[in-house]
């Protein structure tokens, strides 16, 4: 795209973030629908940006990365000179797969540019085409599901998100999951439709198709990939639970490769940031009953976690009296929904929460701030946010990849420790990172007592190395640094930027998946997973290292393992192969 | 049918009162046999000529797992650089860690010094289903882990409004459903006062927002101890821990002993890394010995035992713990990395990096302490040594630890690189008491499988016992250890032959075979009307307290590896 982006028009900030509809709809249709297309094949501008640039019903997106076509919706809380996408492969064409070195490719705060255009609109194929991927068919079906004998399940978990809701009730009728109370609108979508969608089989890639196979052939194919592979990387993990984890390192441990999970896009930086600085972290039931303050920073529950307000903000604790007997702060680039809830909404310039930051350690020590603004806050709201946070009697922090994902990256939760831990000469102060998928913080538990380390783990050596750079996803992917890989209950091409993606075209894939995920386009092998918390028992852990269990409803598909079982199995082929068994 | 037949070798077992005979003993499924019931021709026979034969040593407190554990894995990343140990598939998987080690070479670190049951002494309920998935992963040892309540809300609200008989039924649930061992007690109160206020609280000062005290706490959950008949009775970490003048507090605990209505002639407490809360001295530089105070105290006082909590100087360490207030200070002296996690309604925890130092006076003076509490008190059936790992030392340090009791000459040595000004304040140089083999092993086999009441079948080698075999290539009868503590310490850090539940898992020094042993929890009876009313409790408070279900909280025997149910009959009346 070299050749147009010369034609001085301004740059726009990109972000990318979870949204409702985005959660709801990839839960309730796949992510192949039409539902998901309409929810996530979207970009958001300011009304003054759109009616400048004259679009009418869509623009092209472009960048040195890429380039799309999509429908623009104005939103008034989006800042001018800023556009937002949903988190999907179209965001994906723009975000850059540059780490810094961090292992986090930049998500949020890249630049595009946008032009009004009649082109049509990009589909999911052609993302996938220019992607290089290798099947475009894909076999999606609906397990078989009958009515009969009625039954409630009490105190049933949701594998949804890091907040891990223990109190759903669940009605089932035979093997139909028919009503979800207590749960979010993600959540229902999830358990109404589990048995939709369906990777029913597992397949092999053959001659450009693919043909349905035995179990056991798969398994074997899986096992002779991993074990002829001189570096396979092993990814995802943050959905299935943690005895799929422990197969997961063993399996690379056995094959000299890597193992890394989700949290090397969304709180890996925040796990760097712990290993330099430590941590200040509570659980929720110590905020239910005593913080006076809660702030939110860069992160959006109301969408991304729909029941955590409710949960621990509005819930009475001890010594606190609900929502009213707590201030609210929301500090974030737009005004998210969670925005409206709060007492204050501080709105920040993108990629300059380490200035803001900076600025509050300064105030509490009642250091000079010279500016009078500091990343677009005034100065006496700096002084006010601070003073808030000094005078509370137990301040909590929440925070997502608004924080993790922009500007100085890991440096900024580094400060942010480093402010929390400095409150504490004050007040009690916390501070725990929004954590996205259901288990990715029991991924990081599983990873360290393996191995020392908390994601992006390489044996090539045949011990644990953790080289964030390089042994991590994102760049051992988009370097081409990985000759196979293994996906386990995670979709990178719909969170990778392309150029990490794209390298999956080149390897063998195998990937192990309840549902059809936009990575099975790239899978040469695809072995069926059951859902955790559905169709097999297993632990998780929440976002406050809380660990859950979560519970069995109903039996999975005919022939359908859990991904522990289907990891059991792999680890001992791949034990054979490489001839690793005790005489 | 898996047969051994160790022969010739000179057997440690205090507890069958064998001291240093040569005697064969033999291993048929798992466990030990006459050695009748073996057959020499199908037996694998070791020759254990010229070599000690022990049981498998038992570590009664090492925080090996659990969520402070994996903490202090992700802020140390240093910790890994230099330790690395590639696997060795399929007998030995990777290693790395110094302090906080992964879990593999937790295991196998303590199969080769032919230590085969260790016990995690912390862990906050609704995180204990973390620890036990830790303690899962740990290769070859045996373990159990103990739950703290001293700051639980249910519990304070119990010792405040309920009976003692319904607090002793709500430990009896807790134990049963956390799948955990023994009642262990932080800075008693402490974390209730971190949580609410950031800071922490002595023996008699009162509780936030709770009318009691920590002397209270203590008595009141020795008494309910009593109720449950458990075989390790409170675990106590004392109050004011790591501050100088802290001793007297330490003795004020101990002496509770006798306010608790015993019901048995066995130990009542057990005060757990006693260095740390045996400081004199009004600061840090006046900071003296409390060791002779307490050697004292626990002559008189029956009912009390001790570990040591040894300091290992010129050691790096990361400190880790539920006193949560004690971590916040010790921050405040080293001001590198500190983490803190607020746990609702039961507890807290801190972890902070540290570096014991030779020339340290307050280092010293640490070191020092440990090592007097157990030359003066000479009771190692009571006193036994730990190094609180990884907090004042580590456990792979335990022979040059256990060197120091058996040796005069392994003890000067090391004073003469050490804070000298220290030392003159103290009386540990003059001390020329030495350790035999036969109280080393007591200290460390016999007196922990007592203090946890598993001596049926752990620390000896009587029949019937689980065939948890060390054999230590050193002749006693040959050296004498006191001259030649380095021999005794090369040899007791790499064990010449370790059998774990009948298999072969160590031969000179290293890992030939990675199996996984049994985790052990404590069952105690509830009376059937008790049961009931502690349910309608026990809904009420969830509701109310916890951000997890009641449900949720309930660990079952199938999440765990291998667990072994010890029922206990208690003496709780309905």
């Amino acid at each position: 795209m070299s050749e147009t982006k010369t034609h001085g028009e301004k740059a726009f900030v990109l972000n990318t973030g979870r949204s409702l509809m985005q959660g709801i709809s990839m839960e309730a249709e796949s992510k192949w629908s039409e539902k998901y297309f309409n929810a996530v094949a979207i970009a958001e501008m300011n009304p003054s940006d759109i009616a400048k640039l004259g679009i009418t019903d869509r623009a092209r997106i472009y960048n040195e990365n890429g380039s799309v076509v999509l429908r623009i919706r104005p939103n008034s809380n989006v800042p001018a000179g800023e556009i937002y996408i949903p988190m999907g492969p179209w965001a994906n064409m723009l975000t850059d797969p540059v780490t810094d070195g961090t292992g986090m490719p930049r998500l949020k705060g890249t630049k595009v540019f946008v032009e009004q255009t009649n082109e049509p609109l990009t589909s999911l194929i052609d993302i996938l085409k220019e992607l290089g991927a290798k099947n475009l068919e894909i076999h999606m079906e609906d397990a078989p599901v009958k009515t009969g004998e009625r039954r409630t399940v009490e105190n049933v978990v949701c594998p949804f998100c890091g907040d891990l809701c223990d109190h759903l009730i669940i009605e089932i009728d035979g093997n139909m999951i028919v009503k979800n109370t207590g749960g979010c609108a993600i959540s229902s979508a999830k358990f109404l439709n589990y048995h939709k969608h369906r990777v029913l089989k597992p397949y092999l890639r053959h001659q450009g198709k693919l043909i349905e196979v035995s179990l056991d052939e798969a398994l074997d194919k899986a096992a002779e990939i991993l074990a002829n592979s001189k570096y396979p990387l092993i990814f995802g993990l943050a959905s299935t639970d943690i005895e799929a984890n422990r197969y997961a390192v063993e399996l690379a441990e056995l094959t000299h490769g890597v193992v890394d999970n989700t949290s090397v896009f969304c709180h890996g930086p925040t796990a760097l940031a712990v290993q330099e600085a430590g941590a200040v972290r509570y659980t929720f039931g110590v905020a239910i009953h005593l913080a006076d303050l809660v702030i939110f920073w860069g992160c959006n529950p109301l969408e991304a976690h729909p029941n955590h307000v409710a949960r621990i903000v509005l819930r009475e604790g001890r010594f606190i009296k609900g929502r009213k007997s707590r201030k609210i702060i929301v500090i974030d680039t737009r005004r998210t929904p969670t925005a409206n809830l709060a007492d204050l909404f501080i709105q920040v310039e993108p990629g300059r929460d380490y200035e803001l930051i900076t600025a509050l350690r300064m105030a509490i020590k009642d250091l000079d701030i010279e500016a009078p603004s500091v990343a677009g806050v005034p100065k006496e709201k700096v002084l006010e946010l601070a003073e808030m946070m000094k005078t509370a009697k137990y301040g909590v922090i929440f925070f997502g990849l608004g924080l993790t994902m922009t500007g100085a990256k890991y440096k900024n939760i580094v400060a942010a420790i480093k402010l929390v831990q400095e409150l504490n000469e004050w007040t009690k102060f916390g501070l725990l990172p929004m954590r996205g998928h259901y288990n990715v913080a029991g991924s990081n538990q599983v990873s360290l007592w393996a191995t020392g380390y908390p994601y992006a783990v390489d044996y090539a050596r045949g011990f644990p190395r953790m080289i964030i750079g390089v042994t991590s996803a994102t760049d051992l992917l988009a370097n081409g640094d990985v000759d196979a890989a293994l996906i386990i209950a995670s979709d990178p091409v719909a969170h990778l930027p392309r150029k990490a993606a794209e390298h999956l075209s080149r390897i063998p894939v195998i990937v192990i998946d309840a549902k059809w995920s936009l990575t099975t386009a790239f899978a040469d092998v695809i072995i069926p997973g059951a859902y955790v918390g559905i169709e097999c028992e297993g632990s998780a852990y929440r976002m406050d290292e809380v660990p859950i269990r979560l519970k069995k409803l109903v039996d999975p598909p005919p022939g359908i393992l859990c991904d522990s079982e289907v990891l059991r199995r792999l680890v001992e082929k791949v034990k054979l192969k490489k001839g690793v068994v005790y005489e | 049918m898996n047969e051994i037949l160790i022969k010739n070798g000179f057997v440690y077992d205090p507890i069958n009162g064998i001291n240093g005979e040569v005697l064969d003993i033999a291993v048929r499924d798992g466990r030990i046999v006459d050695p009748s019931r073996v057959d020499p021709s199908r037996a694998l026979v070791i020759d254990a000529k010229g070599k000690v034969v022990m049981p498998g040593g038992i570590d009664i407190h090492s925080h090996i797992a659990g969520p402070k554990v994996n903490i202090g894995r992700l802020m140390r990343p240093e910790d890994h650089y230099l330790t690395n140990k590639p696997h060795k598939l399929p007998h030995r998987r990777a290693e790395t860690g110094l302090t906080v080690p992964n879990v593999f070479r937790i295991g196998y670190e303590y199969a080769r010094m032919g230590y085969t049951l260790v016990v995690e002494p912390a862990t906050p309920p609704i995180k204990t289903r973390h620890t036990h998935e830790e303690l899962d992963d740990i290769p070859i040892i045996d373990k159990a882990a103990f739950v703290l309540v001293d700051s639980n809300w249910l519990a304070l609200d119990l010792i405040t409004e309920g009976s003692r008989e319904f607090l002793a039924a709500y430990f009896a649930w807790l134990l049963s459903v956390t799948k955990t061992y023994s009642l262990k007690l932080v800075d008693p109160g402490s974390d209730v006062a971190w949580i609410l206020t950031g800071r922490g609280i002595d023996i008699d000062d009162q509780i936030p927002s709770y009318n009691i005290t920590p002397r209270d706490v203590v008595r009141e959950m020795g008494n309910a101890a009593q109720l449950l008949n458990l075989p390790h009775k409170l675990h106590i970490h004392c109050n004011r821990l790591g501050y100088p003048g802290n001793y007297l507090t330490t003795l004020k605990t101990m002496d509770i002993a006798k306010d608790i209505s015993r019901l048995s002639e066995a130990p009542a407490l057990h005060i757990t890394h006693v260095q740390f809360t045996g400081y004199k001295g009004d600061s840090w530089s006046t900071l003296e010995s409390g060791g002779e105070d307490i050697a004292k105290a626990l002559k008189i006082n029956k009912y009390v035992t001790l570990d040591l909590g040894q300091v290992i100087l010129g050691r790096s360490a990361t400190t880790m713990t539920a006193d949560a207030p004690f971590e916040y200070v010790l921050y405040h002296l080293t001001r590198w990395k500190w983490a803190n996690a607020d746990t609702e309604v039961e507890s807290a925890a801190g972890i902070v990096p540290y570096s014991y130092k030779k020339r340290s006076y307050v280092n010293t003076i640490q070191w020092v302490i440990g090592l007097e509490i157990a030359l003066l008190t000479r009771d190692p059936w009571r006193v036994v040594p730990t190094t609180d790992h990884p907090n004042a030392g580590l456990f792979k340090d335990y022979p040059i630890l256990l060197s120091w009791l058996i040796s005069r000459k392994a003890r000067e040595e090391l004073m003469k690189d050490v804070n000298q000004r220290a030392l003159r304040k103290a009386i540990l140089p003059s001390l020329d008491t030495e350790f035999s083999l036969y109280e080393i092993a007591i200290m460390t086999r016999a007196a922990p499988a007592k203090l946890l009441g598993l001596d049926k079948f752990k620390g000896h080698l009587g029949v019937g016992a689980d065939a948890d075999i060390a054999i230590y290539d050193i002749d006693p009868k040959e050296l004498d250890l006191s001259r030649n503590y380095e021999k005794f310490v090369k040899a007791f850090k790499k064990a010449w032959l370790v059998i774990k539940n009948g298999e072969i898992v160590v031969r000179n020094g290293e890992i030939v075979k990675t199996i996984y042993g049994k985790t052990y929890y404590a069952e105690p009876s509830i009376p059937e009307e008790l049961r009931k009313e502690l349910d309608v409790f026990l809904r009420k408070k969830f509701k109310e307290y916890y951000s997890v279900s009641l449900d949720s909280f309930y660990i079952r025997d199938h999440e765990l590896r291998n667990p072994v149910k010890i029922p206990i009959e208690t003496k709780i009346k309905g």
